[in-house]
């Protein structure tokens, strides 16, 4: 796409949503004007703000990302741990941010940690995940050569493998600074001082739309222009094509008794070390519950147990439909724009300025829009999903072989026919990636709207516990926001070898 | 330039590799190659050439017999950066120019740093020019010649050659056929050079063993007593090429006969 159709495409959306503002009387919107206005006249508390908020997301990147890579190092130095690790990585990353923010405030205090520890939690795991992949996505004769030389894992690492995974780093790096703005602005949602996200709320409470709108903006352009100048470091760094990331290391692989005891292990491995923290750090039984309290706490109280089986009821209910509704349309726009190609001019600046957005610091605003029914939840999961799949099913899109399609245009085939048997089989493993990826995205996108707005489901229960006091209601939540997302992703992992195992049996890598 | 040592004469015993429980790709092969010695393989595609050369590479594990390099096996070799394998693909680091991917093959058998050699070597293969150059600038044949170079830059006692001229024009192969014998001599390391070419194997070897369709198998093993330079209009030479061929054409016939009982 040339420079020109996209600041066309820029200009046209933003006179769309300016027109929009003007026309939508009762809606509570405000304008490109409106923001420009309100930020021109508040431009010491934006900037201190901004400034607060930058920090934490950095501190919280630099940490995170360290520890990504450190994690990555050891799982291609000792194979055997891979699975391990990068479970263990999933874990944690399902662990629900409103749950570990109101407990990391407790423990920490009214400082910076909480939002600092949030934003490293929310951007390791999408480090980590093409870091894996990039230490082994590697032809075997680099390694065959390496051992000619009688050398070990360590030689391999030094001379191959870490500047082969390079460009995984960066694409994970990319990736990574939106959500490291994202943790530290859920952070500062959970009773901070400081920073854009405290303001968030405030004027979420004072129905102050301008000011919203402001916040919303300032989030996002902040995040496109890490994005960005991460993407623009990467390119001058390393000339040549970005990687692809499709598929990521499979979390189990294997026979089914194999994959038994892996999950086995994961699990043990996942209460010794929640545990074996716990106690290390000495921390205050009040505030911070061993596995038999939650233990007892489910299957000793009834209404405990009903509390939560309603709550996470509600909030399944209206986060699947969001997240189908999300990768469906992700998936369907790919396809469009794949065989209708003009309309690109358009749609790609939206969805390259919203794929770098983090969503869930429009909570606020995109529930205000959509009022506090079905309809703004469903929408923010959609919307969450929606973005990192459509990026995904298009670059899948485009590894349709070449051959193929020439064998196909050879036979007079037409676009759709190439499509139905090249085009989308060569997409599924990009789908499925992202269908996995985004299910922590999605419960937290569902969690986030009902804890500011909608009061029901998981999300206020969190909430609602962390501020009563009730722990073991929280930590019995966490408990089972990270037990919901785990078994939804390890059974879109389970779908995926079954459909790839027939449309496109080269993917299963045994 | 240091060197790890003289040539090593290679020793294989009874070795068999067989593939995923059916596909015999190697089948009791015993044979000896003397130190200091070059020999080419010849078979037909798919005959278990280069399963052969990484069995002795001690890339792949035998599923029984052994190989014994210097009486010792392959990985004690392998440690001492005394053993070299240029692969069917070049297998060139992309983010590494020319000269460094040479340098490699020093850096890796832990040897110290010798940027005149590189450069000597570089030249000598032809490259002279393309030391800054990165690997997806070149032809095919450029990045196979790097391969090479990368591989003697070590001096190794075992020097092991798959199908290096593959991917090579007629005219640049006998023309590289012409100008390594003489490094190779100087080097003196035991060579084995997998090829598709009898022409070339004439030209270059001391002795040419032809295997069998897979499973490989010894069919035939020929000296080939000639001096170098060697001139491949000479009758000695076209003799020795016509003796090849028909071994060549034996193998073929010995597996078809064995298929059909
Ligand atoms: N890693 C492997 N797994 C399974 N089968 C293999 C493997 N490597 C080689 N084979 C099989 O072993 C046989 C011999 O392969 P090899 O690569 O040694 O042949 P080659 O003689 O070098 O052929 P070419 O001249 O075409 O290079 C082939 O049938 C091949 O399919
Ligand atoms: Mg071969």
């Amino acid at each position: 796409m040339t420079p020109a159709a996209r600041w066309t495409g820029l200009a046209a959306l933003l006179a769309l949503w300016q027109g929009l503002a003007l026309a939508g009387g009762g809606w509570p919107l405000a304008g490109p004007l409106e923001v420009a206005g309100w930020l021109w006249s508040n431009p010491g508390l934006t900037g201190r703000a901004v400034a607060v908020t930058l920090a934490n997301a950095a501190w919280g990147f630099v940490l995170g990302n360290a520890a990504a890579l450190g994690l990555a190092v050891i799982a291609a130095l000792w194979p055997r741990a891979q699975n391990l690790v990068a479970g263990l990585a999933l874990v944690v990353f399902c662990l629900p941010l409103i749950a570990t923010g109101p407990i990391l405030r407790v423990l920490m205090g009214p400082g910076d940690g909480p939002q600092i520890v949030l934003a490293a939690l929310a951007v390791y795991y999408t480090t980590l995940i093409p870091m894996l992949a990039g230490l082994r996505a590697i032809p075997s004769a680099w390694l065959d050569l390496v051992q000619s030389y009688g050398r070990g894992r360590w030689a391999e690492l030094a001379h191959v493998r870490a500047r082969a995974s390079l460009p995984y780093l960066l694409a994970g790096l990319q990736i990574s600074a939106p959500a490291a703005i994202l943790g530290a602005m859920v952070g500062e949602f959970t009773g901070a001082e400081r920073g854009l996200g405290v303001l968030t709320i405030r004027f979420t409470r004072d129905l102050d739309i301008a000011a919203l709108w402001s916040m919303a903006v300032v989030a996002a352009g902040l995040s496109i222009a890490v994005y960005a100048a991460i993407g623009w470091a990467g390119r001058r760094a390393l000339p040549g094509a970005p990687p692809v990331i499709l598929a990521p290391p499979r979390l189990i692989r294997g026979s089914p008794a194999r994959r038994l005891a892996d999950t086995a292990l994961l699990t043990a491995a996942a209460l010794t070390l929640w545990w074996a923290g716990v106690e290390l750090l000495d921390l205050n039984p009040f505030l911070a519950k061993r596995p038999p309290d939650v233990a007892a706490a489910f299957f000793g109280s009834p209404d405990t147990r009903a509390a939560l089986l309603d709550a996470a009821a509600k909030t399944l209910a209206l986060a699947v439909p969001g997240y189908l509704a999300g990768l469906a349309l992700g998936a369907g726009l790919a396809v469009l724009l794949s065989l209708r190609p003009g309309l690109a001019g358009l749609t790609v600046p939206l969805a390259v300025a919203l794929r770098s957005i983090p969503i869930v610091t429009t909570a606020p605003l995109i529930v205000l829009l959509l009022g506090r029914g079905a309809a703004g939840t469903v929408t923010l999961v959609a919307v969450m999903v929606f973005f990192p799949t459509f990026v995904a099913c298009q670059q899948g899109l485009r590894q349709a072989p070449g051959p193929i399609l020439d064998l196909f245009r050879s036979h007079a085939s037409g676009p759709w026919r190439q499509m139905l048997h090249v085009r989308i089989p060569a997409m599924l493993p990009a789908l499925f990636a992202s269908a996995r990826m985004s299910v922590p995205a999605a419960i937290l996108a569902a969690t986030v709207a009902e804890w500011l707005a909608t009061g029901r489901g998981l999300g206020n229960l969190m909430a609602l516990s962390a501020s009563v006091s009730d722990y073991t209601m929280l930590w019995l939540a966490m408990v089972a926001v990270t037990l919901i997302s785990a078994t939804i992703y390890g059974g879109i992992a389970w779908a995926e070898r079954r459909v790839l195992s027939v449309m496109a049996p080269e993917q299963v890598r045994p | 330039m240091d060197k790890p040592g003289p040539p090593a004469s290679i020793e294989c015993t009874g070795l068999s590799r067989l593939f995923d429980g059916s596909i015999l790709a190697v089948d009791g092969i015993d044979i000896t190659f003397a130190a200091g010695r070059t020999t080419a393989l010849l078979g037909p595609s798919g005959c278990g050439k280069s399963t052969l050369l990484r069995l002795i590479a001690g890339l792949e594990e035998p599923t029984t017999g052994q190989v014994r390099i210097a009486g010792e096996p392959p990985a004690a070799l392998c440690r001492q950066g005394g053993l070299s394998i240029a692969f069917q693909d070049p297998c060139l680091l992309p983010w590494l120019t020319v000269a460094r991917n040479v340098a490699l093959g020093r850096k890796l058998a832990r040897q110290a740093p010798d940027p005149q050699g590189v450069d000597q070597i570089i030249n000598l293969v032809g490259l002279g020019g393309f030391q800054n150059a990165r690997p997806a600038s070149l032809s095919g044949g450029m990045r196979q010649r790097a391969a090479i170079a990368r591989a003697l830059i070590t001096r190794p006692r075992v020097l092991l050659l798959d199908e290096p001229f593959g991917a090579l024009d007629a005219l640049t192969r006998r023309q590289l056929a012409q100008d390594l014998p003489p490094l190779w001599q100087d080097q003196a390391a035991t060579t084995l050079l997998v090829t598709h070419s009898v022409d070339e194997a004439v030209m270059l070897a001391h002795r040419i063993v032809i295997l069998s369709p897979r499973p490989a198998r010894v069919v035939a093993d020929i000296a080939v007593p000639l001096p170098q330079p060697r001139n491949p209009e000479s009758p000695a030479f076209r003799r020795i090429v016509g003796e090849v061929l028909a071994q060549l054409a034996r193998g073929g016939e010995m597996a078809q006969s064995l298929a059909a009982q």
